[in-house]
């Protein structure tokens, strides 16, 4: 009898899930429920669209519906999964009463954080998540004049360049201090700050937002510091775990709210897994549960999840968390935590810094890039790391989280081989000049 | 048993912000920026003049095994893969 698995949630983790189930099992039943109209598409591109760097919104569908159905993987749209009944291996969905399952995959996703102010529920208030209203938002867009950003987070930072590129007036509000400033170090976001202040973004730190103010639309954004008027706020709140289907059913969750997996993303409940947003993952370095992390972990977490649900075998590990983006001319990034993250945990550290070059410094287009490297004190085992540049963070945030996740140190580092090819690389590679910096500090 | 379950997430929501709050606010002025807002009700001014200073006092070998008592994921099975090279590979 072909085993049946049920997956909740169309987002990566969901459809990686199914398409994964299917490989590893091609003669069971997969079956998707999602409440939105489409499926497996990106957002995280949404905010390209809206400045125009990516031309429509159906670049960012993987597949087609029809795709989908040729796999075997049948999806069923804008249908709402209401409970779990793991006792009988049933869900109840919306429209359709029962459903037996033999795995079930939770794949339920994120919602933003609340900002728990008044006027939550004036329309002209922007969470960007589903396409189909990305594409009616993409409309009001044309004819917005001034938007506000709640929370410098790294959507916000998306939507603070797709504003500029829409040559809409654009404010941001956040308690903090400076951008990003939960992940990043002001000196990696000051460049970029640099430049949004050049293309006139007016940045409210250390401002606290009170409400939204409005009759029936909002007209203005209330802070601690007085109203802004605006035409539209995009909402760019932490992402928590939406974790309520499956808590209220008996799956357990951590502290970061998050649902507990093991590196098979089984859950607590036998034959029940979990990927995406809503678990919450081990960090390599600290063994500590984090949650919110890239669309490519939910992917390759229902990867594992739907290979594992449909008799194979595969293991997630902790992760390093790799991450960077573009942001005002430079490109920022870095692996794991930076100086302000590992304060705040309490984690002690010696800091390398360099400043360097992408490309031999004659070619043109040669761009800067500063590196900050942090290590363990005694081991000089790398931690975590920071860059801004213009270009070719991307791919040292990639190499420096497997050096990380590897145990890699300072001295490593400081007399690693490198590309010396003037239009790509520089002959002092800026990681090893920070390597260098931070062994100077250290008595050896 | 709600309140014990709740209790985990309660400190871990609590303890990150407070605790980036007060690490913002030291980077900042060594950054000489602006620093975040402070904490004006009882639960932040507990977390920041409290327990803050009470978490950076401890050491983090002790800081990191309460760490790991806490409930969740990093209690479960993982199997972090150790590399060593050891010779040349072929």
């Amino acid at each position: 009898m072909a085993v049946r698995t049920v997956v909740v949630g169309g987002g990566a983790a969901g459809i990686g899930a199914a398409g994964a189930f299917k490989g590893a099992n091609p003669g069971g039943e997969v079956v998707v429920y999602t409440e939105f109209e489409d499926a497996a598409y990106s957002p995280c591109g949404i905010p390209y669209v809206h400045g125009r760097e990516i031309i429509d919104f159906q670049s960012l569908f993987l597949a087609t519906k029809e795709q989908y159905a040729n796999q075997g993987i049948d999806i069923h749209y804008e249908t709402t999964v209401t409970g779990l009944d793991f006792a009988n291996r049933r869900i109840s969905v919306a429209g359709e009463g029962d459903v037996a399952y033999d795995r079930l995959i939770v794949a339920t996703g994120f919602n933003y954080a609340d900002p728990g102010v008044p006027g939550g529920d004036l329309e002209g208030l922007y969470y960007v998540k589903n396409i189909r209203q990305a594409m009616e938002w993409d409309k009001t867009l044309d004819n917005t004049k001034v938007a506000v950003i709640i929370e410098a987070t790294p959507l916000g930072m998306e939507m603070i360049e797709a504003m500029i590129h829409r040559g809409i007036e654009v404010h941001v509000v956040d308690t903090r201090p400076w951008a990003m400033s939960d992940l990043a170090d002001p000196d990696i976001v000051e460049p970029v700050q640099k430049t949004w202040t050049e293309a006139g973004v007016h940045m409210h730190y250390g401002v606290k937002l009170e409400g939204f103010v409005g009759e029936g639309k909002i007209r203005a954004v209330k802070t601690s510091e007085g109203e802004i008027p605006c035409d539209l706020a995009v909402i760019c709140t932490k992402k928590v775990p939406n974790n309520e289907l499956g808590a209220r059913a008996g799956l357990k969750t951590g502290p970061t709210g998050g649902i507990i997996v093991n590196k098979r993303m089984e859950t607590n409940i036998a034959g029940v897994y979990a990927a995406g947003d809503v678990t919450e993952i081990p960090l390599g370095v600290t063994n500590v549960g984090v949650q919110g992390l890239t669309g490519s972990h939910a992917y390759s977490q229902g990867k594992v999840a739907g290979i594992n649900a449909g008799g194979g075998h595969r293991e997630y590990q902790p992760v390093y968390i790799p991450w960077g983006m573009v942001a005002g001319k430079w490109m920022i990034g870095g692996v794991n935590f930076g100086e302000t993250a590992a304060t705040a945990l309490g984690i002690p550290f010696v800091m390398g810094v360099a400043q360097g070059i992408s490309r031999a410094r004659y070619f043109p287009g040669m761009k800067p890039i500063k590196v900050k490297l942090l290590a363990e004190p005694k081991s000089l085992r790398l931690i975590g790391a920071q860059m801004v540049g213009g270009e070719g963070i991307k791919e040292r945030a990639d190499f420096l989280a497997m050096a990380v996740k590897t145990g890699i140190t300072l001295e490593d580092l400081a007399y690693m081989e490198n590309v010396y090819s003037p239009p790509i690389g520089a002959l002092n590679e800026p990681i090893a000049l920070a390597a260098q910096n931070g062994l100077s500090k250290v008595k050896r | 048993m709600a309140g014990l379950s709740a209790f985990p997430r309660w400190l871990r929501v609590n303890a990150e912000k407070y605790l980036l709050v007060t690490a913002q606010q030291r980077v900042a002025k060594a950054n000489d920026l602006a620093a975040p807002l402070p904490a004006l009700d009882v639960k932040g001014k507990f977390f920041t003049k409290v327990f803050a200073p009470i978490y950076r006092a401890l050491p983090w070998s002790l800081r990191s095994k309460v760490l790991q008592l806490m409930p969740g994921s990093h209690r479960q099975q993982w199997s972090p893969r150790e590399r060593k090279p050891n010779g040349p590979a072929v």
